[in-house]
């Protein structure tokens, strides 16, 4: 009923403003109508604590031969990812409300519908209930990008973008059935080992392969983007925390292991030169999501809780924050820092622990991994630095820069509770040699960053333009491949549609039936 | 009154006096008025059983003799023809804005009644010859009297015909089944004549080539009707056959070759979707692949696979509508619905482009999606007997998925600075975005449905068990 309660919270409100939209356009109030929803849903999901495990069981399919229904479950590794994406949106409009000078109010609905999908998301009870919900996600992200971005380069990679995320869906269909082929049908409370690597798979390309299909530009200039890909890392990062430890016992573990490490210094790099927020964010959510799903295959499911809480709280917090007076900045560095420090009692602190025996792949994956952390860091330090040189606060407002701090503080506050209270996994000392490690690494590349060529982003002018279109072998091999495998296709059916046709679909039939009549013979 | 006089007989006769009519909107009216009725009776008055209206008491009869054979109703049948007429008034209505009403309505209204009447006829086998029929009725549906037929209509018709009499001889060699069951290379004999007909008839890996071909040349809303309700009334035939002859239902060799036909369909299907770049094309893949799923489903030899089959009825209706309905409204914008002519077709027809991506995600068993609860039971199914035959089926439905994909890219390329317009009328749009509300609806809540399909179990029994 509770959680009932919270999404209807955030859909009723989402509706309410789109009714308002539709029949009083520059109704001046809407954004009451907003931030009320939103707080409603917000102090709902702090609520939830005082009854956890909570569950809402929809109707259940009929004819009665399916094995699940639709079921959510709000347990103690779903609330963080619930709370931090109502933290979130209750920020993201306290931001929207204090920046716009005309409401937005049909943007306001899609971002409080889309928190709600979220939530739903990460509080699914089965996978197919995470199946239909990231089905909804991804529908409404194509239909927004798709509206709202321009050119045939972005386009085509909006829908990218959709189709590395329905490959993820895919997956997670496909270890249900993998489930019950090995005789017992796939839940979150028992994961047969069988499929423990596909759906780190599924959450894996959903969460790095996705955001590396997405355009900078198409992405450039909509806030809306970020509420989308918040959202949609959250809710696919939660599956992680449902793998079981035993991921780390497939032979296939270290080499997933070694490539995600890759995924998570590529990531970093990017993170750490790229200049533009707009192109530095998918590389925030990928070098995260990538630390996250090391965690699951180092047999740590809970540490990608911990990167998922700081993926929402600090990034949202340095995503929104713009540009604020120097204070607040000062203490988004010191909290964000923290968040990501994976120091004792921070909300990262379990993210070096691992349940997994040593395999050799460690020694080549943890240090890679170290360093993306370390420059994940160093970004942010740069980044929150760099915030206050972008707008000048003079130019908005007393009240709204009174508002807009509130937002973001509420994000850092939850961060730093979370550390203390947040699942079963956090206030740990967690591993102190890696965290200082990271952290020693972290301020010699912020030091270093300057002074080395391949951190620094600037590109002299005669250099080949970033946005110039690059040859890529994968995508080349791809498209040769399917170029010659549909002219294939073409060949056969006009074969089949020609003159002889029907003679070689006979052919093709007795040949059929004597195959199959062979293979059923004793 | 009876049954058979009522939803055969009675809907041959409008349709017979609607040709001579010259005013579409009459036709409209008299068409969809018609189907409404019999929607609303089949739902509402049993067959073979006394009705009490106050007073009164009255009881339709199931049976209706004609030349020594009988069209025969059981009280099951009822959820059959509420489903089929239901459907065919949302498609009569779909015909209105395209101006396709006198070419549609007629015609459609004869080719479905022949095609119930295949499913009720006694001796049965009888029906084969009404499925002939009903296909040489469709033809003047599906092309206009004054255009030659090109090649998609002539394999139709001959793959179609040559079906007849393998399903035939099978009825004559079933006879003597009847009389010796024990005789194993008779009944050898009858399975391999009844799976090439039915081959012929469902359109299996190769005969379906007409299928594509046919989209490509005729008008997309017609065709697709009769690739609609042809495919699933030749499925309710086969499934008669094997629920009345025993050793059809025990033949474990039986299911094995149905779900073969049915994989390699699917499989096929996928691929030359994946790979196609003419839409209209395309949706006859997708149809295709379709029916491979309706097979696949009936070869599990279990009441799951039954209801899978059911429960994939009213979404398959309504997905191949709302294809048929946003193509056709495509076509109207271009000369081929071809990718080089469709590039960017998202800011001219959105409602229409946006329609034929979610019909196809449909077909691919994307979930939240219609057709995923009845896809959702056939892998299961498939997961418990065959890894290997679900990794089959999944190969089929990304090549649907990327069919779709594709399609979707290519109709949001658009140059930069496009302007957004909707070339559909209102009225098309609402069609389209109600039938969308509805493939999401029956999606989440497929127990929607339930009340409808639990019913037509008891009309194949055997089956499954």
């Amino acid at each position: 009923m509770f959680i009932l309660i919270t999404t209807l919270f955030l859909f009723l409100t989402a509706l309410a403003l789109m009714v308002l939209h539709v029949t009083r356009p520059g109704f001046r109030y809407g954004w009451l109508a907003a931030m009320g929803g939103a707080f409603l849903a917000w102090i709902s999901v702090l609520l939830w604590q005082m009854f956890m495990p909570i569950e809402l069981n929809l109707p259940a399919w009929e004819p009665a031969l399916f094995r699940d229904a639709p079921s959510f479950a709000a347990d103690r590794l779903a609330w963080p990812y619930a709370f931090g994406l109502a933290s979130f949106v209750l920020a993201f409009l306290l931001r929207a409300v204090a920046l716009a000078e005309v409401p937005d109010l049909p943007g306001w609905a899609g971002v409080l519908a889309l928190t709600a999908f979220g939530i739903l998301a990460v509080l699914a009870n089965n996978p197919l209930t995470l199946a239909l919900v990231w089905a909804a996600l991804d529908i409404t992200e194509l239909a927004a990008q798709i509206r709202a971005v321009q050119g045939e380069r972005a386009n085509e990679q909006v829908v990218s973008f959709f189709a590395a995320r329905a490959a993820g869906i895919v997956i997670l269909i496909l270890a249900g059935m993998v489930s019950l082929s090995s005789g017992s049908a796939l839940d979150f409370q028992t994961v047969h080992p069988n499929v423990t690597l596909l759906l780190i798979l599924a959450a894996g390309i959903r969460l790095s392969l996705a955001p590396l299909l997405v355009s900078p530009t198409a992405a450039a200039g909509h806030e809306f983007n970020l509420a989308l890909q918040l959202t949609g890392t959250a809710a696919s990062l939660v599956l992680l925390a449902r793998t079981p430890a035993q991921a780390a016992q497939s032979p296939l573990t270290p080499f997933l292991l070694l490539v995600t490490a890759g995924a998570a210094l590529y990531g970093s790099l990017q993170w750490i030169r790229a200049t533009e927020e707009s192109r530095a964010r998918p590389f925030w959510m990928i070098t995260i999501s990538s630390l996250a799903v090391a965690c699951a295959l180092r047999g740590n499911p809970v540490g990608s809780v911990a990167w998922g809480v700081a993926l929402v709280f600090t990034g949202g917090a340095l995503f929104l924050s713009g540009a604020q007076n120097k204070t607040i900045l000062r203490i988004l560095l010191v909290f964000g820092v923290w968040g990501l420090s994976s120091l004792p009692f921070s909300p990262t602190a379990s993210v070096w622990q691992s349940s997994a025996p040593p395999a050799w792949a460690d020694w080549i994956a943890l240090p890679a991994l170290l360093v993306a952390q370390a420059m994940l860091i160093a970004g942010f330090i740069r980044r929150a630095t760099l915030a206050s040189n972008i707008e000048s606060p003079e130019s908005q407002p007393g009240w709204a820069k009174n508002i807009r701090p509130i937002g973001v503080g509420l994000l850092l506050l939850g961060l730093l509770l979370l550390g203390f209270f947040g699942w079963d996994g956090s206030l740990t000392i967690g591993s102190p040699l890696a965290s200082v490690t990271a952290g020693a690494l972290a301020a010699a590349l912020y030091w270093l960053r300057p002074r080395l060529a391949f951190l620094n982003p600037v590109r002299a002018h005669w250099v080949q333009p970033a946005n110039a279109p690059r040859p890529n072998l994968f995508t080349d091999t791809l498209q040769g491949w399917s170029r010659q495998s549909g002219r294939f296709s073409h060949f056969l059916a006009a074969l089949l549609e020609g003159e002889g046709g029907i003679l070689w679909a006979l052919l093709f039939l007795v040949l059929f039936l004597s195959l199959l009549s062979t293979g059923t013979q004793p | 009154m009876s049954a058979p006089f009522l939803w055969i007989l009675l809907p041959l006769f409008i349709s017979g006096f609607l040709l001579f009519l010259r005013a579409e909107r009459t036709i409209l009216i008299l068409g969809l008025a018609t189907s409404i009725l019999l929607t609303v009776l089949a739902l509402i008055v049993p067959i073979n059983e006394a009705l009490l209206i106050g007073p009164f008491s009255f009881k339709l009869e199931g049976s209706l003799s004609i030349f020594g054979r009988s069209l025969t109703f059981a009280k099951a049948d009822g959820s059959l023809l509420a489903l089929n007429y239901g459907l065919a008034t949302v498609w009569f209505l779909g015909a209105e804005p395209l101006g396709l009403t006198r070419r549609l309505v007629p015609a459609g209204l004869a080719t479905l009644a022949l095609l119930i009447a295949s499913t009720a006829v006694q001796p049965f086998l009888y029906a084969a010859l009404l499925i002939e029929v009903a296909i040489l009725l469709a033809v003047p549906m599906l092309l206009p009297l004054n255009q030659p037929p090109g090649r998609g209509l002539k394999l139709f018709l001959i793959y179609q015909t040559l079906a007849m009499p393998f399903i035939l001889f099978a009825g004559w060699i079933l006879a003597g089944v009847e009389s010796s069951p024990g005789d194993a290379a008779l009944t050898t004999q009858a399975t391999a004549m009844l799976a090439v007909g039915f081959a012929f008839l469902l359109g299996t890996f190769p005969l379906y080539v007409w299928i594509p071909a046919l989209m490509e040349e005729v008008h997309t809303y017609p065709a697709s009707f009769l690739l609609w309700i042809l495919p699933q009334t030749t499925l309710f035939f086969l499934m008669n056959f094997i629920n009345r002859y025993i050793f059809l239902r025990v033949s474990p060799d039986l299911f094995e070759l149905l779900r073969a036909m049915g994989l390699v369909m699917i499989v096929t299907a996928g691929l030359w979707a994946a790979f196609q770049t003419n839409l209209g094309r395309m949706f006859g893949y997708f149809i295709a692949a379709e029916t491979g799923l309706l097979l696949t489903a009936l070869s599990l030899g279990t009441s799951t696979g039954v209801q899978a089959a059911f429960l994939q009825l009213i979404p398959r209706g309504l997905t191949i509508l709302i294809w048929a309905l946003c193509l056709s409204l495509l076509r109207a914008q271009v000369d081929t619905p071809r990718f080089s002519q469709i590039q960017g077709a998202m800011r001219i027809v959105p409602f229409a482009v946006s329609g034929l991506v979610l019909a196809g995600l449909t077909v691919a068993g994307f979930p939240l999606l219609a057709e995923f609860p009845s896809r959702l039971l056939i892998m299961e199914e498939l997961a418990s007997t065959s890894l290997e035959q679900l990794l089959a089926l999944l190969v089929g439905i990304l090549g649907l998925l990327a069919g779709t994909i594709r399609t979707l890219a290519v109709s949001v390329m658009a140059p930069p600075e496009s302007p957004w317009e909707s070339r559909e009328s209102r009225v098309q749009a609402v069609f389209i975005l109600s039938g969308a509300i509805a493939l999401l609806l029956l999606g989440l809540f497929p127990q929607a449905m339930h009340p409808l399909v639990e019913n037509l179990s008891l009309l194949y029994e055997h089956i499954g068990q």
